[in-house]
């Protein structure tokens, strides 16, 4: 019988394969951004975190998915359609003219909280919603998913600052620390660490884990609905951008591209055959 | 009447009114007072957040809160809440067409010993061609005092643009905003249509200029996007317009203007009178009608340029 850890394997290499195919077909999508934190979102929406209804994805008591890096929006498509918010037959249409979506995150597409794909924008309405929550006595709890080089701009900072001043408990941050912006990587830019002490200095409850790890992610996502410390938690997932295709890892070149030619059946049997980086 | 009140105070004794009434009204401000939000964070304080200097995360802060069925006000210096934070209302705003309030205080030089960094005569250019959202640049206290009302039931994303002047009341309690433009004073073949402050100086130039021009009618303009119809058909008849703000001109009421009638194939002389920098911003003091008139916008200067536009 499979265990809860193989199940969710089982379900990213899915959802790995439906957006690499996604793409391709359509020749765009920021597929290594994606698959960086495939486990992350897989963990959140079937390892039993987030509540949804996919029948009513405007349910009041849901918990609020903020997908702050909204690059990754080619990762949410795919496990929205295989949880039922929309047909599969859906992402044959990804950019075209007649589909719901593109490259970047839009609020209208069912089970989407909101429109995302400039960062630094998703963690400050990530506390308006927790904040609202607290002052109605509410019990959703608020996710928002960052990128790591998303943390250069200021407006994130000015958030956190909001959340730990106003012990926002039911907020937890999530940073896909893929150590890449688009271009380079974070510490070659400006240097991001030690970023798990500046959350702390922040007021932050950080937890630091391997972010393709569903025991580890598991470990520090579960359980958040009822403890007892008044602030909010902060998961550094410590993850490779490009994770399961390994010729598309440590290079930031492939950052918003898509593989073509022979790379494209070389990137989608890695994806199969379950390959490490 | 609402003589003695600024705009500010009468918008906000207005949200407060709300607010008491209905929880769901909440401010946010960015390290911003005014004696009649000291009442509100005192008596309301489960309703009000101060978000220190944090523009950014005002706005952000208050799309989250509408998000979850909020209806926000989100406070600052008019420069700061439209021109700093423009991405995050594009964004978070106007393109999920959120019901969040924007208040800014200080329209064009009312911070007028504050240099450019507080003057506001931008901001009706950029905010004004935004999804979902409208502009409403307020005349005077009584206007101010009904928008704090309309503003708590709107459904859609708002900027409320207030002057710090203590200005004279134009209107009468109970006055009906809807329509964005009112017709001030009647006129036959040439209008004036002015937006906030100036509105004030339209209708003295108006009277001053009577004797030469007796029928020049001056009409409000303090909802942008502008309503077509309701300008259109103020301006029925006219066969020159002239255009009076106290902000740049490229963008401003005056290309709103324009672009209406253009669209509408009503082809007549224009003169659009506002402020046009030369080289850099106003770094100039001595009182608003100083800086007024170094950029053309006393009373004789705008009375002589229609007068000449006119003759």
């Amino acid at each position: 019988m499979q265990t809860k850890i193989e199940r969710l394997e089982k379900k990213a290499q899915h959802i790995r394969e439906l957006l690499l195919k996604m793409c391709c077909r359509a020749g765009t999508g920021h597929v290594t951004s994606a698959f960086s934190c495939t486990e992350i979102m897989v963990a959140l929406y079937y390892g039993g975190l987030l509540r949804f209804d996919p029948k009513n994805p405007e349910w009041a008591g849901r918990d609020r998915f903020i997908l702050s890096k909204g690059q990754a929006s080619v990762l949410l498509y795919p496990i929205l359609a295989d949880l039922g918010f929309y047909p599969v037959k859906e992402l044959d249409k990804f950019n075209s003219a007649d589909g719901m979506f593109g490259v970047h995150l839009q609020h209208d597409v069912p089970g989407v909280e909101i429109t995302s794909g400039s960062l630094g924008h998703g963690i400050g309405l990530a506390t308006g919603l927790a904040l609202a929550f607290k002052m109605d006595r509410e019990w959703p709890m608020v996710y928002a998913l960052l990128g790591d080089a998303e943390c250069y701009e200021g407006s994130v900072w000015e958030a956190a600052m909001f959340a730990s001043h106003h012990r926002l408990s039911n907020l937890v941050a999530i940073i896909d620390r893929n150590h890449m912006g688009a271009t380079n990587f974070t510490e070659h830019m400006v240097e991001l660490e030690p970023l798990a002490d500046k959350w702390r200095a922040f007021g932050w409850d950080v937890v630091s884990v391997n972010g393709h790890s569903f025991e580890q992610l598991l470990g520090a996502l579960d359980g958040l609905r009822s403890r007892k410390v008044a602030k909010p938690r902060l998961v550094i997932a410590d993850t490779v951008k490009g994770k399961g295709i390994p010729f598309m890892c440590y290079d930031p070149l492939w950052h918003a591209c898509v593989p073509k030619g022979e790379k494209q059946k070389m990137a989608l049997d890695a994806v199969l055959k379950g390959e490490e980086a | 009447m609402k003589e003695g009140i600024s705009q500010r105070d009468a918008f906000w004794n207005s949200v407060f009114d709300c607010a008491k009434k209905d929880r769901n009204v909440v401010v946010v401000a960015a390290d911003m007072g005014a004696p009649s939000l000291d009442r509100f964070r005192r008596d309301l304080s489960s309703q009000f957040f101060d978000v220190g200097i944090a523009e950014q995360q005002a706005v952000a802060l208050a799309t989250g809160l509408a998000l979850a069925g909020k209806k926000v006000f989100a406070y600052a210096i008019a420069p700061f809440i439209t021109l700093r934070c423009y991405e995050h209302i594009r964004l978070d705003m106007a393109a999920m067409d959120l019901p969040v309030t924007l208040v800014g205080v200080g329209a064009g030089f009312s911070y007028e010993d504050s240099g450019p960094t507080h003057h506001c005569v931008e901001d009706l250019s950029v905010m004004r061609i935004l999804p979902n959202l409208q502009v409403h640049n307020m005349t005077d206290s009584v206007m101010a005092g009904a928008y704090g009302a309309i503003s708590c039931g709107l459904k859609h994303p708002n900027y409320v643009r207030l002057d710090r002047q203590l200005l004279p009341s134009l209107y009468r309690e109970g006055h009906d905003f809807s329509e964005g433009v009112s017709v001030l004073k009647r006129g036959k073949r040439a209008f004036i249509v002015a937006t906030g402050n100036m509105v004030h100086r339209a209708l003295d130039v108006a009277k001053s200029l009577s004797k030469r021009f007796p029928d020049i009618g001056v009409i409000d303009a303090y909802t942008l996007p502008l309503a077509e119809k309701p300008l259109l058909a103020a301006l029925r008849g006219a066969e020159k317009v002239i255009t009076l703000e106290e902000h740049t001109l490229p963008g401003g009421l005056g290309g709103a203007v324009c672009e209406i009638l253009a669209d509408n194939g009503v082809t007549v002389p224009i003169r659009r009178i506002g402020v046009r920098f030369e080289s850099t911003y106003c770094y100039k003091y001595g009182g608003r009608e100083s800086i007024l008139k170094r950029y053309g916008l006393s009373g004789a200067d705008i009375a002589n340029k229609i007068g000449s536009f006119l003759g």
